[in-house]
């Protein structure tokens, strides 16, 4: 995948989904699948979850703008019952993650002890900004910053569109992933279908392997 | 994760008359906030019934074969969510005298009360007791066994079970584990809570507030393993206190004193002392077969004092000196300092 360079964007005006400068964006499909029930940290949710369908959204559209500023990522999935809230106790708000690894071989599913992996965290009844996580091994998941990425989702025609993006370079003590023109950024993808209770490890994802997204410099 | 000690409550349903006090008391200290309208954290419903969450008994959860299974979530409208009244029109703007106080919105379909003293049985032969619940603080919390994320936590030196909000993400797999439904989720904050047993005003040696504020002096509070004190004698020496839904496996450490009842009446209208009103299959359905056991001696020690013999079982669940119940935990809730 390719982050096409947009000398232009900003922040604010990319941050919109329906903003037209994303209609110049190439998108690639992502297929997605659901996370190994066997990885899930508790034997309640792995015996509960065996006979339950998991990973409901099966593919996400993926499009990223960069410039010298900034990194823009919008994920586009099909979502025919939105979920924007907890919904009286019984479901979850529709959620989407993606993860960059912050050490060499760092494992695609939450990371491993001294091989932690950072994400950019959409949650729809959080809408506007997007957590940062940091991940060091299954079920350690802890917020970091609520403010470094900002995002911005909307639901329209049974289909959600949601921006993640962040400067391109942070102060080196927020302990997030640095991007460099030019360079190749690994990525994984998540989406959390909250109307069938995914929550948690329970999601569709972009499978075990790191996926590359080249940002590319100039307009080249 | 096993505990240094245990906290623990002993209520004798022989005679909770259904006030409610405890569950006001528990409301008004701790689920006042926003997100928490529709909590309470102590509730009282009369069984045989559907309780609070509406046929919780029925929703799953505890353990099978020693693994934590996930069961039902419920629903706000389970639980009885939080009636919005026209409080504004009735006590404001000087209209009083001719509004009538009455639910805003949708007429419920169920409250967290709404079979109260419905009971069961047929006239002249019905029946119904008192259950108040609260979380069981058990010693193999089917909620910790569930969360993904190590939130909830068995306080070592209790063995009070509590949910850090910090680790919390409202994931709500506790809610589908605990088989008791007591845990509840606040859509404000995002996170799940529950009774926390009043840990702030034990740690001041003050007794819950459910337990000192019952009228009825049903709720016994304390240590376990306290010998000298009424929790230990009641759940170990008598064997009169017994859990609630043991088959869960769960291991509660709240214990009930099972309710005797009167006796029914024949077909004659005579009363049949060898038949009790309330069913022993319905009470082995709710406490299981060691029931039976435990109203055999609490029937016996009944006998004793009818007797004018000494009964120190008896003198205990009369609660002559009240504040014995707490087990120590006995200063006056006014000494309270609340950070």
């Amino acid at each position: 995948m390719r982050a096409q360079y947009n000398a232009a964007a900003t922040i604010d005006a990319i941050l919109n989904p329906h903003n037209s400068q994303w209609q110049a964006i190439k998108s690639s499909v992502v297929a997605l699948e659901s996370t190994p029930i066997a990885m899930q940290p508790t034997p309640a949710i792995r015996e509960s979850w065996s006979t339950k369908t998991a990973g409901n959204i099966g593919n996400v559209s993926v499009q990223a703008v960069v410039n010298q500023d900034l990194l823009a990522i919008r994920l586009q999935w099909n979502a025919p019952n939105q979920m924007v809230d907890h919904g009286d106790n019984t479901v979850f708000p529709d959620s989407a993650a993606i993860a960059f690894p912050l050490a060499e071989n760092a494992p695609v599913v939450m990371g491993a002890p001294d091989m932690p992996v950072s994400m950019w965290f959409w949650r729809a009844n959080e809408n506007g900004e997007a957590r940062q996580i940091e991940a060091a091994g299954i079920g350690t998941s802890e917020t970091r910053n609520r403010n470094l990425v900002k995002s911005h989702g909307a639901w329209k025609d049974g289909k959600w569109s949601v921006v993640m993006a962040r400067a391109l370079q942070v102060p080196n003590e927020s302990q997030s992933p640095q991007f460099k023109l030019g360079s190749t950024a690994q990525i994984a993808l998540a989406v959390w279908d909250g109307g069938n209770t995914e929550r948690g490890g329970i999601k569709a994802y972009s499978g075990m392997q790191w996926l590359e997204l080249i940002l590319t410099e100039g307009n080249s | 994760m096993t505990s240094k000690r245990q906290m623990s409550m002993v209520m004798d349903l022989n005679k909770c008359i259904g006030c409610h006090t405890c569950t006001v008391a528990c409301k008004t200290l701790w689920t006042r906030e926003e997100g928490k309208e529709y909590m309470l954290w102590n509730t009282v419903n009369t069984m045989p019934g559907m309780g609070t969450p509406k046929n919780w008994e029925n929703m799953g959860g505890g353990f099978k074969d020693g693994k934590a299974q996930l069961g039902k979530l419920p629903s706000r409208q389970e639980f009885g969510d939080a009636w919005e009244y026209n409080h504004k029109d009735v006590f404001y703007g000087g209209k009083g005298d001719k509004t009538h106080l009455q639910i805003e919105g949708e007429t419920p379909t169920w409250g967290p009360n709404w079979d109260e003293d419905e009971g069961a049985g047929v006239f002249p032969n019905s029946y119904f007791f008192y259950l108040p619940r609260i979380c069981n603080h058990c010693t193999n919390p089917a909620c910790v066994a569930a969360c993904p994320r190590k939130a909830i936590e068995k306080r070592e030196e209790d063995g009070i079970v509590v949910i850090n909000e910090d680790r919390c993400r409202g994931y709500r797999f506790c809610m589908e584990a605990c088989p008791y439904k007591k845990i509840y989720f606040n859509m404000e904050k995002g996170v799940s809570q529950k009774c926390i047993f009043c840990f702030p005003r034990l740690e001041q040696g003050v007794s819950n507030a459910c337990a000192r504020q019952c009228p009825g002096r049903v709720r016994f509070v304390g240590y376990r393993d306290d010998q000298n004190a009424p929790i230990w004698k009641l759940v170990e020496k008598y064997k009169v206190a017994i859990p609630l839904h043991p088959e869960r496996g769960t291991q509660p450490n709240v214990f009930y004193i099972p309710p005797i009842g009167p006796a029914s009446f024949d077909a004659d209208g005579d009363i049949d002392e060898q038949t009790p009103r309330i069913p022993d299959e319905y009470l082995i359905s709710l406490f299981g077969p060691k029931v039976l056991d435990a109203l055999d001696v609490l029937k016996a020690e009944r006998e004793k004092t009818k007797r004018g013999e000494k009964s120190e079982l008896m003198d205990l669940l009369i609660a002559y000196r009240w504040n014995e119940m707490f087990g120590g935990f006995d200063k006056n809730p006014a000494t309270i300092e609340w950070a």
